[in-house]
């Protein structure tokens, strides 16, 4: 274990600030239109499916959490390096270099789809894409102190939108959700399994690790988030449920925007104007970290500085935003990210967790071996 | 734990300087016991002014002196009839002679040269080389008055002048305490500015004390004329709009700085000391706050900070929702609305941009003109072109509120400095609403989140306590918590001492 990060204190962040880092990149753009694809699966049933996803993501992190401790002060980057070998290892950190980059790049686009959809049809992509990159960009460079900032502010700015929720109250039933469990336990998990592409997000765990001060208070800190992020996706699952009729609700792609759009205040009217625009202080974070995620991963494969790798980084990501156009493509991206971020965050941090565990059962057992001889 | 002596400091300081701009002028270093000779000397370093006075002293004394430096009174009563009563044969009967406190005795020219410009009467007695310099300065400064720019209702009217030995003895009026640390330097390599950095020593942080020191012993500049130039010049990021050092009037303000464990710097010839680490909401509080019963500043606070929100905001969202959101508005609201704007003929961004234009021009011109004219000056804009500027048609009367409600509100800033960037960013803002709606003023949001995450004063976050989240911190500046609860210090400046006092006395209370 000779690759892990030395880091002095200046450098480092508070315990209680990872709980905004792990809220703030769990809610993004999924958060738009989540209820209609675990809807299709789990029908009425659809917040089990988002309990079960959040209890799922819990054993994960708790997973994630013992691997991390073992190896006292590394990344993810630099576990899969100790454990499989250089090569191996090396190649798995692409793999999850290029998650990073499609998650950003995913967030990205569909954030500028909302905006072409919601707000304004004729702005042109590459003029979206450009401004939020170089905000990102932005503050990118100002290093993980502005971007854990940034996460911070998201969450505590964005408070005021829960209470929000109130309003399509009025108008709703609680009947809808009845009968309880009607639906079998395979459509349940497959109406989680949907959850995937809204509820990552907490694998910046994985990364930012060493980063943390007092890590005891990592894993409470960690857990009080994914159990908030719960609440709030929960919350609005039932909202949906009980405000769209079934028919509806499968026919609407941004469910949650549409629940805003008949808000009205004396003053104002239309919120999701307002809340489409918002979000852009929600996605920062999402955008940030992963881009930070990123280029821990790339340093360690190549010499690169920051500047020249957000620059790169960036550039692609605006190319590949001019070339996803269509709301079919996007939706086909967004399908086969929550496949791939299945397998990456789900199960393989709980196979990685067995292989360290079973590696230092091995390893230990051969230092006695080595120690009786 | 401990400083540096201040004193060594700077006398380090004060023979360093000399030698660096002496030196180079005149090679000849020593006096000569000749009396013609000395004074061609002096007059050969200080380029013969006209108001250079040599004054004979029979038997074998000279003076020299600046006429318009030195204080003539003193002069007369303390040096010229003690010099002619009492009998003196060697330069320390001289200096024995004399009842004036700060009095020298040196050789070498580029001491005496300096001595002379700040003040100095030269005493040289023929036959001996040595100079006796009888310090006594004219000091003329302004009397104190109240504070113009920082006035307030309740508390202390008293503000700083452009004197630096009269800042210091206000700021020492107010903390009587032997820990008070005063360290002088020179800064300008021409104009040789004294410059007072002021800190008490065992709240202050030592690392911030250093490193403001270093910034500005290292400020290497030819002159030097407000304290606003120098706090430009010595800040974290001078590139930034946003001031991360207060400039204040008030010696209260001042010194709840230093009690809070902050810095202070005050500057020669400038009636405005300098306040450092300063985070952002600071700029936004008023030491007033600090006078009033809580609620009543709580209730004050809370209306600055939505003053300055409707001041940033308020112009951008109208322009924003009438060029591309017509949605948002209320019906009940749209009418009116558009009737007001019926006639006018130019786009919501147009409109904007020349109101506010129109009262920043009434503001400067305000700012120029003495206060009388000023204020004339004010009515005439406000009414007259406000009023005809509706008739006219060419904005709507809605929108004059507006405006004329952020710019009211833009001047609720306790900070000159601040208020003048809350006005200044409300431009780009509005920009940016009229060709992009409310995702133009959401970029401009985030952009400036991000750039006050960026700026550091003095190395102390400047969004503190809001990030790094310090939960007593945020309540003590959003609301003013009761005296029973705050204390201890902000967080802000790393005080060394972080308790004001034990929070004893209210437990039995509450219990």
């Amino acid at each position: 274990m000779n690759n892990t990060i030395q880091l002095s204190p200046k450098d480092m962040i508070n315990a209680y600030l990872l709980f905004f880092v792990v809220h703030s990149t769990q809610i993004g753009v999924g958060v738009h239109g989540f209820q209609r694809i675990v809807y299709q699966d789990a029908k009425h049933d659809a917040w089990i499916s988002v309990l079960l996803a959040g209890l799922a993501t819990h054993i994960v992190a708790f997973c994630m959490i013992k691997t991390l401790e073992v190896y006292g002060s590394n990344d993810l980057y630099g576990i899969q390096q100790d454990v499989y070998g250089k090569w191996i290892g090396n190649f798995l950190n692409s793999i999850y270099i290029l998650y990073c980059f499609v998650a950003f790049f995913s967030v990205l686009r569909n954030y500028i789809e909302v905006i072409q959809a919601w707000i304004f049809p004729g702005i042109s992509t590459w003029f979206l894409s450009i401004t939020l990159l170089l905000i990102i960009i932005y503050a990118f460079t100002g290093g993980l102190r502005v971007m854990v900032g940034i996460s911070f502010f998201s969450v505590i700015l964005a408070i005021w939108v829960i209470p929000m929720l109130v309003f399509p109250l009025k108008f709703s039933t609680m009947d809808s959700l009845f009968p309880i469990l009607e639906v079998n336990i395979i459509s349940l998990l497959k109406g989680a399994h949907s959850m995937t592409f809204t509820i990552i997000g907490f694998e910046i765990l994985n990364i930012i690790y060493p980063f943390i001060k007092d890590k005891k208070k990592t894993s409470k800190y960690t857990h009080l988030a994914l159990l908030s992020t719960t609440f709030i996706y929960l919350s609005i699952m039932l909202v949906s449920i009980m405000y769209y009729t079934e028919g509806k609700l499968l026919k609407t792609v941004w469910a949650t925007l549409t629940l805003f759009s008949f808000i009205s205040f004396p003053f104002m009217e239309r919120f999701e104007f307002v809340a489409v625009c918002f979000w852009m202080l929600i996605i920062l974070p999402n955008l940030c970290l992963y881009l930070w995620a990123a280029y821990r991963g790339m340093i360690r494969l190549v010499k690169v500085s920051s500047t020249k790798f957000v620059w790169i980084f960036s550039t692609l990501a605006f190319f590949g935003t001019l070339m996803v156009q269509t709301r079919p493509q996007i939706n086909t991206m967004n399908t086969y990210l929550g496949k791939a971020a299945f397998y990456i965050v789900f199960v393989y941090p709980v196979l990685l967790y067995l292989i360290t565990m079973l590696k230092k059962k091995f390893t230990s057992q051969k230092e006695q071996n080595n120690e009786k001889i | 734990m401990k400083f540096p002596l201040p004193f060594s400091k700077s006398k380090h300081n004060k023979e360093k300087a000399p030698e660096e701009t002496a030196a180079p002028r005149k090679d000849i270093g020593m006096m000569t016991p000749l009396k013609m000779d000395f004074v061609q000397l002096i007059k050969d370093a200080t380029q013969d002014p006209s108001d250079l006075i040599v004054k004979d002293i029979p038997p074998n004394i000279t003076l020299i002196y600046i006429d318009n430096l030195v204080n003539d009174q003193v002069l007369t009563d303390h040096v010229i009839s003690n010099l002619q009563k009492k009998s003196v044969d060697t330069p320390d009967s001289i200096k024995a002679a004399l009842s004036i406190p700060e009095i020298n005795a040196s050789t070498r020219l580029d001491v005496i040269v300096k001595s002379i410009v700040t003040g100095s009467v030269l005493i040289h007695m023929e036959g001996h080389s040595q100079v006796i310099m009888a310090n006594i300065p004219k000091l003329e400064s302004r009397s104190l008055s109240t504070p113009e720019n920082e006035s307030q209702v309740i508390g202390a009217q008293v503000g700083f002048n452009e004197s630096l030995s009269t800042n210091i003895s206000l700021i020492r009026r107010y903390i009587v305490s032997p820990d008070l640390c005063n360290e002088k330097f020179i800064v300008g390599r021409r104009t040789n500015i004294s410059v007072a950095l002021l800190y008490i020593n065992g709240i202050a942080n030592e690392q911030m004390v250093n490193t403001l020191r270093q910034r500005i012993t290292d400020l290497d500049v030819d002159s030097l004329l407000d304290s606003a130039v120098l706090s430009e010049m010595i800040d974290d990021n001078s590139m930034s709009a946003f001031p991360q050092m207060l400039l204040t009037e008030r010696p209260d303000r001042f010194c709840d700085g230093l009690i809070n464990g902050k810095l202070g710097i005050v500057v020669d010839g400038s009636s405005m000391a300098i306040v450092c680490p300063q985070s952002f909401i600071e700029f936004f509080q008023s030491r007033e706050d600090q006078n009033l019963r809580w609620q009543i500043a709580t209730f004050s606070r809370l209306l600055r900070f939505t003053a300055i929100l409707l001041s940033v905001f308020l112009t951008p969202i109208y322009v924003g929702a009438l060029t591309f959101h017509y949605e948002v508005i209320p019906q009940a609201f749209l009418v009116p609305l558009s009737e007001s704007r019926a006639l006018v003929p130019f786009p919501p961004v147009f409109e904007a941009l020349l109101l506010e234009f129109i009262i920043e021009l009434l503001r400067e011109a305000g700012a120029r003109l003495p206060t009388k004219i000023g204020q004339t000056i004010g009515i005439v804009g406000g009414i007259v072109i406000g009023t005809a500027a509706v008739q006219a048609g060419i904005t709507s009367n809605i929108l004059l509120i507006f405006v004329a409600l952020s710019a009211l509100a833009s001047f609720t800033t306790p900070s000159y400095m601040m208020g003048n960037v809350i006005r200044l960013i409300r431009f780009p803002i509005i920009i940016l609403a009229g060709f992009w709606g409310f995702y133009g003023i959401m970029l401009a949001f985030c952009f400036i989140l991000i750039h006050l995450l960026r700026q550091t004063s003095l190395g102390a976050p400047y969004l503190s306590p809001f990030y790094p989240p310090r939960l007593k911190g945020l309540a003590n500046s959003i609301i003013r918590l009761p005296y029973p609860l705050t204390s201890k210090r902000p967080e802000v400046a790393r005080p060394v001492d972080k308790e004001k006092y034990k929070p004893e006395p209210i437990k039995p209370e509450n219990s």
